[in-house]
């Protein structure tokens, strides 16, 4: 990557501008036609002026059925109303919307999940202003979307407030000072001994005061204290004797008491609500306390005491999500997706403190010469009891929790360390070390410092580290991500642009960054050769980098059928299971002497 | 309620007090104005303008054209009920389940804080629902502004009138906020935080939006595009201004000029904006229009 020339449009006005000054020129119309990605064009009111042959042929509408048409009537009436209050709005202020998750609706009635970018570009001399929107099919994202949303806020929200709660408990005693009642601490000791006793009728319910900060911050931390201290009172008054009220964290309690089962312990949860919400008076003024609460009762078995806080925690978090002031109870013939992902969680911030985190190479072949030039750094989980766990069952949930700093600065060393081992190993002196970058790492100010220094604490010339973006991030803050690459550039560190294709506005977007490299997305290789859509793709794909000058990578190749159609596009490099899967380090310095090759040969 | 948002209420501003000053309070539970977490703005002294936001959006929505508004008026905001930092716990699904019961809530507000010759300026289904507040409450209103209005917004076919949407349309509607309420509000909150030098507001959405409960967004969708305001109209004696944007996909022309047609007092005025929501497109236009025909203006 670092040989190549900077990535600069072979034509004055480049690529990106095809789609507003229409057809200057046979190659890129048909660029723009059959661009990976749907285009159109609109007036300032969202008129449709013009449209590209994908979007028309993945909606199966005809082009004069659009032409004058309102762009929003392609859209279900949710995301049409979501799509008038909210980005043509957004479009008239700020210029751009960008990855607005909508439904088309096709010529058959039938929806195709979206993802559509637009940028307004205001009128000038003769021509009026208009909107050009970039439509990208996005199946997976829909499907994940709602779970992500749902599970992920829940979990993050109850895994930061079980930590803070954790740190507290451990620097005081077993009990609050404030109220008296058993901290965290104590409660668990308790529960421990109550569970030890062999009891199997053991009911938690975890009760959050809704609103508490607003009246510690407006009315003071006495009146917040007063609150705390009636509400303790309140609790101690409702349960039976015998029963433990417990001050988990600042505003949250719990209750022990004896429960028969789930509806036991859900009218428990209804009366002692009932009891919270009669008023107080702090400072004068008469506050209502709202509290939301979930209740869960111990299963039998090891371990139950963790687990049934555990459950009850969850369940206080979906009744503040369900719109606070209500009881939530666990329903223990549903393992819950929320619980699943916090316990991940917590897993995986061990894991990646503990050293249960791998890395795994996949070479990257030459087509040319059949030399190994790269591999991908790819990161796994050594998990204590699932085992070797991949990527895809652990980043996102990284990702959304913000462990993926931590995730992300491990396999950026990690790699560097590696990709320095190699340095120093005539036999592969000269294999290139490719870096996920995720999009917070991307925004992170401390990224080139961090790049800085894993290069020379290992000692690695910086031009054997590609770092590779995904075309979503470079477009979720383009200025900010510009300025980044172009520092990284500076250090003389290689860029490539991750599963292109699926993104959005690639034409449009790349210019502006210093490429070096293009990674086509393995779901276009698959269908080289077996459908003529994706094989029309990755050729577009090859023929725009060799217009930008940069180098084209092809993933996820399988077979020797999409190995020859690469190679007649002059696609430069290849990766995947038909030279070899994500290996150990030694496996790869193994293969490189293995192959100093000829021609790209597939594995044996 | 958001910690750190500041809550400002009639109670919390004073005549003597800088005009725009906030003050973070804790209202006694029960009152409209910390359910509707109002903020009152503007010049104490000055008429009041009521600011009234639509469906998907909250008292926010306004933001852009308050700098036009301020000087000289008392300009008082809102969260409508299931909307931004609208108190969950007086959430009534019966009370909501009609436009009557927002539009009641916009009376007690006004009764509460002792407005009077007030102009209500209504969003959208927000137009309809303050008509309903001019017919409650006659006595307290000089004047309606309604902002991309429609009075029915299914089609019509025995009246040959066009709303826009499809039975279908409506029904597929409330079912897709049944499933997809959370996602919705997860797409939304990010299309806003589009204010790069004001990231707050982007976070203070975000709060606002998850705080939201999807069936509250289905009943104020349901009360909205299943209701016929068309004849309620035509009793509306307070003077109305309607104010019409071009290519509107939510208020089509035909709704847009019925809604004119039916009221006995309207002026129809044509906006130079496009789209749904000139408030946030074209700030400046819409201030101007609401500005330039308040009432005692020759």
């Amino acid at each position: 990557m670092t040989t190549t020339t900077p990535a600069t449009p072979a034509t004055p006005g480049g690529a990106a501008e095809v789609p507003s000054d229409g057809p200057s020129d046979g190659g890129f119309e048909a660029l723009f036609e059959h661009a990976p990605c749907g285009y159109l064009t609109t007036t300032d009111g969202g008129r449709i002026t013009r449209v590209n042959e994908t979007f028309l042929t993945w909606t199966g509408h005809r082009r004069e059925d659009l032409l004058g048409s309102a762009f929003g009537r392609l859209l279900p009436v949710g995301d049409r109303i979501l799509w008038s209050t909210h980005s043509a709005p957004q479009l008239g202020t700020t210029g751009s919307v960008s990855e607005v998750v909508v439904e088309v609706v096709a010529a058959d009635r039938s929806r195709r999940p979206a993802l559509v970018t637009a940028t307004r570009v205001p009128a000038r001399a003769g021509a009026d202003a208009e909107v050009r929107l970039v439509v990208f099919a996005a199946p997976e994202r829909r499907a994940h979307e709602q779970e992500l949303i749902a599970a992920l806020h829940r979990a993050e929200e109850s895994e930061d407030a079980r930590a803070a709660a954790e740190g507290e408990a451990r620097r005081l005693a077993l009990a609050d000072p404030l109220t008296g009642l058993p901290n965290r601490a104590g409660l668990a000791a308790h529960l421990g001994a109550a569970l030890a006793a062999g009891r199997s009728d053991v009911g938690v319910l975890v009760v959050d005061l809704d609103h508490f900060a607003v009246v510690n911050e407006s009315l003071g931390t006495a009146a917040g204290d007063e609150l705390l201290l009636t509400v303790a009172a309140r609790l101690g008054a409702a349960v039976r004797e015998g029963a433990v009220v417990a001050r988990l964290s600042a505003d949250e309690f719990a209750v022990v008491e004896r429960c028969e089962d789930v509806e036991a312990a859900r009218g428990l949860a209804e009366r002692l609500l009932e009891a919270l919400t009669a008023p107080v008076v702090l400072d004068g003024l008469e506050v209502v306390a709202s509290a939301s609460i979930g209740a869960a009762v111990a299963p039998p078995g090891p371990g139950a005491a963790q687990r049934v806080l555990h459950d009850a925690a969850v369940a206080v978090q979906r009744a503040k999500a369900r719109g606070r002031g209500r009881v939530e109870v666990h329903d223990p013939t549903r393992t819950g997706a929320a619980a699943d992902r916090l316990r991940l969680l917590g897993e995986l911030r061990r894991g990646i403190a503990d050293g249960q985190l791998r890395l795994h190479h996949q070479p990257q072949v030459r087509l040319r010469d059949g030399r190994l030039v790269g591999v991908e750094a790819l990161v796994r989980w050594q998990h204590p009891t699932r085992g070797l766990l991949a990527p895809v069952q652990f980043i996102e949930l990284a990702e959304q929790s913000g462990l993926v700093r931590e995730l992300g600065a491990w396999v950026l060393d990690a790699a560097v360390a590696q990709a320095a081992d190699w340095a120093r190993d005539p036999g592969c002196a000269t294999v290139e070390v490719a870096v996920n970058l995720s999009t917070r790492q991307l925004t992170d100010p401390g990224l080139v410092e961090a790049v800085t220094t894993a290069l020379s604490r290992h000692r690695l010339p910086a031009h054997l580290l590609v770092l590779e973006v995904t075309e979503t991030s470079l477009a979720a803050d383009p200025a900010t991500a510009a300025a980044t690459l172009v520092a990284l550039k500076e250090l003389g560190v290689g860029v490539s642009v991750d599963d292109f294709g699926t993104g959005y506005a690639s034409l449009t977007y790349l210019q502006r960054f210093p490429v070096d490299e293009l990674k086509i997305d393995r779901s276009f290789v698959t269908g080289l050769g077996a459908s003529d859509g994706d094989t029309a793709i990755v050729r577009a794909c090859v023929q725009l980098a060799q217009a930008l000058g940069v180098r084209t990578v092809a993933e996820g190749v399988e077979t020797e059928q999409q190995r020859e159609a690469l190679a007649a596009m002059g696609c430069d490099v290849v990766q995947g299971y038909l030279f070899s899967r994500p290996v150990a380090a030694d496996a790869v310095q193994q293969w490189a002497r293995e192959r100093t090759g000829t021609t790209a040969q597939p594995a044996t | 309620m958001l910690p750190g948002q500041p809550v400002e209420t009639a109670r919390g501003t004073t005549p003597e007090e800088s005009a725009v000053t906030t003050h973070p309070t804790v209202e006694t539970v029960g009152t409209a104005a910390a359910r509707h977490r109002v903020r009152v703005l503007g010049d104490p002294a000055g008429p009041v303008l009521l600011l009234v936001h639509g469906f998907g959006t909250d008292q926010h929505a306004w933001d852009r054209v308050l700098p036009a508004l301020l000087d000289g008026h008392r300009v008082v905001l809102l969260d409508q009920a299931g909307a931004g930092g609208f108190d969950p716990a007086a959430y009534d699904r019966e009370r909501y389940s009609t436009l009557d019961g927002y539009a009641a809530d916009l009376v007690a507000v006004c009764e509460e804080l002792d407005l009077h010759d007030v102009v209500v300026v209504g969003h959208s289904v927000s137009s309809m629902i303050a008509a309903r507040a001019a017919l409650r409450a006659p006595e307290r209103f000089a004047q309606v502004v309604m902002v991309a209005p429609s009075a029915r917004y299914t089609d019509d076919a025995a009246t040959g009138y066009e709303g826009g949407f499809s039975d279908e349309d409506v029904a597929e509607l409330l079912d897709s906020l049944d499933h997809n309420y959370l996602s919705w509000t997860a797409t939304v909150a990010p299309m806003l935080m589009g204010n790069a030098d004001r990231p707050e507001l982007g976070e203070e959405f975000t709060g606002a939006m998850r705080q939201l409960h999807p069936g509250t967004a289905r009943d104020f969708a349901r009360a909205t595009f299943t209701t016929d305001s068309r004849e309620l109209l035509t009793r509306v004696s307070t003077p109305t201004v309607v104010l019409q944007c071009r290519d509107d996909a939510l208020a089509v022309d035909s709704a847009v000029r019925e809604v004119a047609a039916r009221l006995p007092h309207a002026t129809l005025v044509a906006l130079d904006a496009s789209g749904h929501c000139p408030h946030v497109s074209a700030p400046a236009a819409t201030a101007a229009a609401v500005l330039a025909h308040l009432p005692g203006r020759p």
